[in-house]
This record gives C-alpha cells, structure tokens and sequence, in this order.
C-alpha cells in the first residue's frame, strides 16, 4: 500500500564528478502526484541528484555513482536499463527556457515524433492537449507556426513544459524553471505546478517558492539530504538545525 | 594638493586619448586608401575592356580579341567543386571536434593539424595534387583534379568556421534534445545541425571565395592556356580566370597588346570573389537577425 505510492526512491547513493564527491550517501523516498521540492544553498548537489533521475550525467566524463535509484520499482541504474527509454518516462525542464529554433508546433511533437508518432492527426492532437496541459493553448494555438523563439520568457518555459508533456511523462523534473522569468510568468509557472496533478521534482533556490507550491521539500547541504519531510513542518518545525539556520536565514 | 593632481592628470588623459585616436584614425583611413586606389587601378585598367563580348564570347586571336566567357565557367565550375569537396570532408571533421571527440591527444593532434594546413602555401598544394590525383589517381590535368585540391586547400578553414559554429549552438539545444530521449546523434542532426548550419555554410562560402582567385593550385592541375571545349565532363581541363590573366602576363605572345584583356579579366575576378563574399555576409546578418542566442 505505501511501496504503491512511492514513485521514486533511491538507496546509499553516493556521486562523484572526477575524484570529487558531489553526493554522499542519499537516501530518500519521493510519492507519485506530489510536488517535491528541492531546497539548498549554492553548489549542495540539488541539480546533481535531479539529473541522476533521468540519467542525464551520463554525458559528464568521469561522473560514477553508486547506491541504486528506483523509478517506479525499476532499478534505472541496472545494466539492462536504456537511459533513452527512461527519458522519455521522466521529462525535464531547465533553468533557462530552451525551446528548439523551431516553431512551437514542432517543438512540442518533437519528442512524439522520436517515439514514430507521425500521423498529422495525431500529432495535431497531442499539441493541443500538450499545450492545453502546460496552459498555453489559448495563447499560442493561432501561431503554432511560428517560431518558438518569438515568444515571451514565461510562454517559452511554458513551451517547454508542453514539449516535455506531450510524451506524457509519469515523472516531471524541474529545476530552477523560474529563476529566468519576471514575477507574472513566474506566477503562471507556479501556478501550472500547483494544479498540474502529476509527480514533480523541482529545484529551486526560492524558499517562499517551496512553500507556495510544494507538498513535500528535501533541504540538501554539501551533499547530504539533511531533512526531508512535509514542507508545512519542514518550515515551521524544522527537525535539524542546519535546516531551521538555512530557513531562517541564518546560514553562512 | 591631491585635487589639482586630479585635474592635471585628466587633462593628461585627454590629450593622450586624443592623440591615440588621431593615429588609429590615420591608419584606417590609410588602410582604406590603398584598397580604394588598387579597385581605382583595375577600374581604369580593366573597365575598357569590359563588355557584353567579353563576358559571353571565346578568346580570338592569340587571346587579343574576343572574350573571357571559358575562364568564367571554368573558375565557377572549379570553386564549386572544390565546394562539394570540402563541405562533407569539413563539415564532418567539424562535428567530430565539436560534438564526439573528449579533449586528449588524438583531438589536440588533428586540431594542430587542421591550424598548420591553414598555413601551408597554396603551390605546395599544387605540387601534391599534381603528384597525387593528376599522377598516381591517374585523374589527368582535370576539373576533378583541380576541384580536389582547391578543395583540401580550403579544408581548414571550412572546417575550423563549421566547428566554430557548431560550438556557439547553445549547450541547452542538446540538453533539450537528449533529454526529450533522442540519441546523440539524432540531437545533432535534428536540433544542432539545423540551428548551425547557416553559420557553417557562410564560413564555407567565405573561403569559397579564396579558392576561387587561387592561381598556383590549379595551375598544376587543373588549368589549360586555351581551349574551346565546353567544361562538359569532369576530366576535361578548363581555362581559369587567375591563370587566365598569369598566362596573358607573362607567357603569352603579346603581353602588351594584351593589357587590356588582362586587366578586364582582374576585375572580373575581383567582382566575383567580392560578389561571394558579400553574398555570404548578407545571408549572415539576414540569419543573425532571426535568431536569439
Ligand atoms: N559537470 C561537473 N563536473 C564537476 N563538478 C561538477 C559538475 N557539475 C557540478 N559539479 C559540482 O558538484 C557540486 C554540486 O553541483 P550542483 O550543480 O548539483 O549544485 P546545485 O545545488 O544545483 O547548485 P546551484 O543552486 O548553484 O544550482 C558543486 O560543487 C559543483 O561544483
Ligand atoms: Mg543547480
């Protein structure tokens, strides 16, 4: 009953980037339809562990992990397990919007179409539920043809977000997405997470941020999970002191 | 004390940054000066010369009258076969350097390699694609022979400005890519390579025009003093505008009586070098502005 809900979990992981170790020994269970957020000063490892979720510190020469993550009871770290499969299960989205220099109907079906969806019907279909999904269906669906790159921060991001729906992932990562974007866009992102109704993860560097949109939070410090729990504690309660400095501002 | 210091040292700095200014001044417009008064030369040389005859028609009389239409083809059909060669060639080292290969030896070695065949002087490539593709392939004085080593004298830069513009794709095109589940080589051909290409073909037409004014190359393998035929099969040789004007200069029968001709064949060439590159920097700035990164 409780294994059920787990979506993500990962056991003694220990990182290392070259002979640096950027995590030590995580472990850590995350529950599917809740946004977990990832909290933590500069340079503790949040974004390390984020990427280790979608395998996407395979393309960092010299990066070696150890401990095991589970995505939904499947060991993603298992030889047997193909990193492209588990990208397209577990969709990202960056600090910085990056939309491909392509029209936003061909960023969205970009991912669908590395899957064989060719069909235009199909296709149509699966942009505008994409769209619709990551709330930018009424602003965009007159000028699907046009470039990606025309459009606002916030519509860009919010381009992405879709781009990483379409695949209809079981798991969104998200790190910073707002850190580039003014306080409107920033509103419209947060938004969107808060109702989205899927299993994110997301880094952020903006405490009020984590309170405003997460269920659970996890503070990391040079590389440990310090605390992980329900974010309404976590910022009122605090278990550790490391924790209650960082939130109260009285850290470094 | 330190206050009037102040005020004597900036009145210092003005007249130094004026003087400063002064030269740099002069020497741009000295600069100018002697590119102007060259295009002024073969403008007044050359300009006689040139009309329709000339443009359209064969040399006649001991190359005195008559045209220069079959050293045109021949430098157009040469510098766009020396195109066909090092596009693939450059182009595929350039995604090697720039996406797959991990800093080391083998990376620093070809990198060296490329940067010194930049400097090679281009009779040297002259000699080696007459003893390779004119001897040993057995291609003959020829446009293909011509084609290939035009082509491995502009392989360097070709490939040094396609690498250039790979690497200023930004990094996040390939996150995205590879994140969404496409393999390196499917986020390379479907996202970086589109969004870089324009560069990759400027830098390509750029040195384009380099090989189209080269002289010594395709005097070794490729060029003919006359010849009537049309350059209708790749194993033919062809007449070329550069050796075209070396050959009336200096070894030709009239070399006075043929001054005119020379000069007109100059500025033909100069146009069409020219006319490249300012048609490979119009695509730049019309691409630069489309684009936000
Ligand atoms: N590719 C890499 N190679 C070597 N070291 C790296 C690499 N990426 C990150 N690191 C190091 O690993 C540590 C954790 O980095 P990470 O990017 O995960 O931090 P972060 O918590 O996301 O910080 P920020 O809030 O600044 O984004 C840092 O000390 C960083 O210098
Ligand atoms: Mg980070």
């Amino acid at each position: 009953m409780v294994e059920d809900s787990v979506i993500i979990s990962a056991r003694n992981v220990d990182f290392y980037y070259g002979d640096f170790q950027a995590l030590k020994n995580i472990n850590i269970d995350i529950l599917r339809d809740e946004v977990t957020a990832m909290i933590g000063p500069s340079g503790c490892g949040k974004s390390t562990f984020l990427k280790l979720l979608n395998r996407m510190n395979d393309f960092v020469p010299g990066a070696r992990l150890s401990g095991e993550i589970f995505i939904g009871g499947e060991s993603i770290y298992a030889p047997e397990a193909d990193p492209v499969v588990i990208r397209r299960r577990v969709g990202m989205v960056f600090q910085r919007p990056n939309p491909f220099a392509k029209s936003i109907y061909d960023n969205i079906c970009y991912g669908p179409r590395l899957v064989g969806v060719k069909k235009p019907k199909e296709l149509d279909e699966l942009t505008e539920k994409a769209l619709r999904a990551a709330a930018l269906w009424e602003e965009v669906k007159d000028k699907l043809g046009k470039s990606a790159l025309e459009l606002s921060g916030g519509q860009q991001q919010r381009v992405c977000i879709a781009r990483a729906l379409a695949l209809e992932p079981d798991i969104l990562l998200m790190d910073e997405p707002t850190s580039a974007l003014d306080p409107i866009a920033t509103a419209k992102v947060e938004e969107w997470i808060k109702d989205s109704g899927l299993s994110i993860v997301i880094v952020t560097h903006n405490m009020q941020q984590a309170a405003r949109i997460s269920d659970k939070t996890a503070y990391f410090f040079l590389g440990e999970l310090i605390e992980f729990g329900p974010t309404k504690e976590l910022f009122t309660r605090p278990k550790e002191v490391k924790t209650e400095n960082y939130i109260t501002g009285r850290f470094g | 004390m330190l206050e009037a210091r102040k005020g004597h040292t900036r009145q210092n700095r003005r007249r130094r940054e004026r003087a400063v200014l002064l030269f740099i001044r002069l020497t741009a417009v000295l600069a100018l000066a002697v590119m102007a008064s060259i295009l002024l030369y073969l403008l007044i040389n050359g300009l006689p010369a040139i009309n329709l005859a000339f443009l359209t028609e064969f040399p006649r009389d001991s190359m005195q009258k008559g045209g220069v239409l079959p050293a045109i083809l021949g430098t157009v059909v040469l510098a766009l076969g020396a195109l066909l060669t090092a596009i693939p060639l450059g182009f595929g080292a350039a995604v090697y350097l720039a996406e797959y290969a991990r800093p080391g030896v083998l990376v620093s070695f070809i990198r060296l390699g490329v940067s010194n065949l930049a400097g090679v002087p281009s009779v040297v490539f002259g000699l080696f694609g007459l003893s390779l593709f004119v001897t040993t392939f057995g291609f003959g004085r020829s446009i293909l022979s011509g084609s290939l080593t035009l082509g491995l004298l502009i392989l360097p830069t070709v490939t040094a400005s396609a690498e250039e513009a790979l690497r200023q794709t930004p990094q996040s095109f390939r996150e995205a890519a590879l994140a969404l589940g496409a393999s390196r080589w499917q986020a390379i051909r479907q996202v970086v390579l589109p969004a870089a290409l324009p560069g990759m073909l400027t830098g390509s037409i750029l040195a384009l025009g380099r090989a189209a004014g080269e002289t010594a190359p395709i005097m070794f393998t490729a060029a003919a003093a006359y010849t009537l035929a049309p350059p209708d099969s790749i194993f033919r040789e062809v007449m070329a505008l550069s050796t075209h004007i070396y050959n009336l200069a200096t070894n030709s029968t009239h070399i006075e009586e043929t001054r005119p001709q020379q000069f007109g064949a100059a500025l033909v060439l100069l146009v069409l070098v020219l006319g490249l590159s300012m048609f490979a920097i119009v695509i730049r700035a019309k691409l630069r502005r489309g684009r936000k990164w």
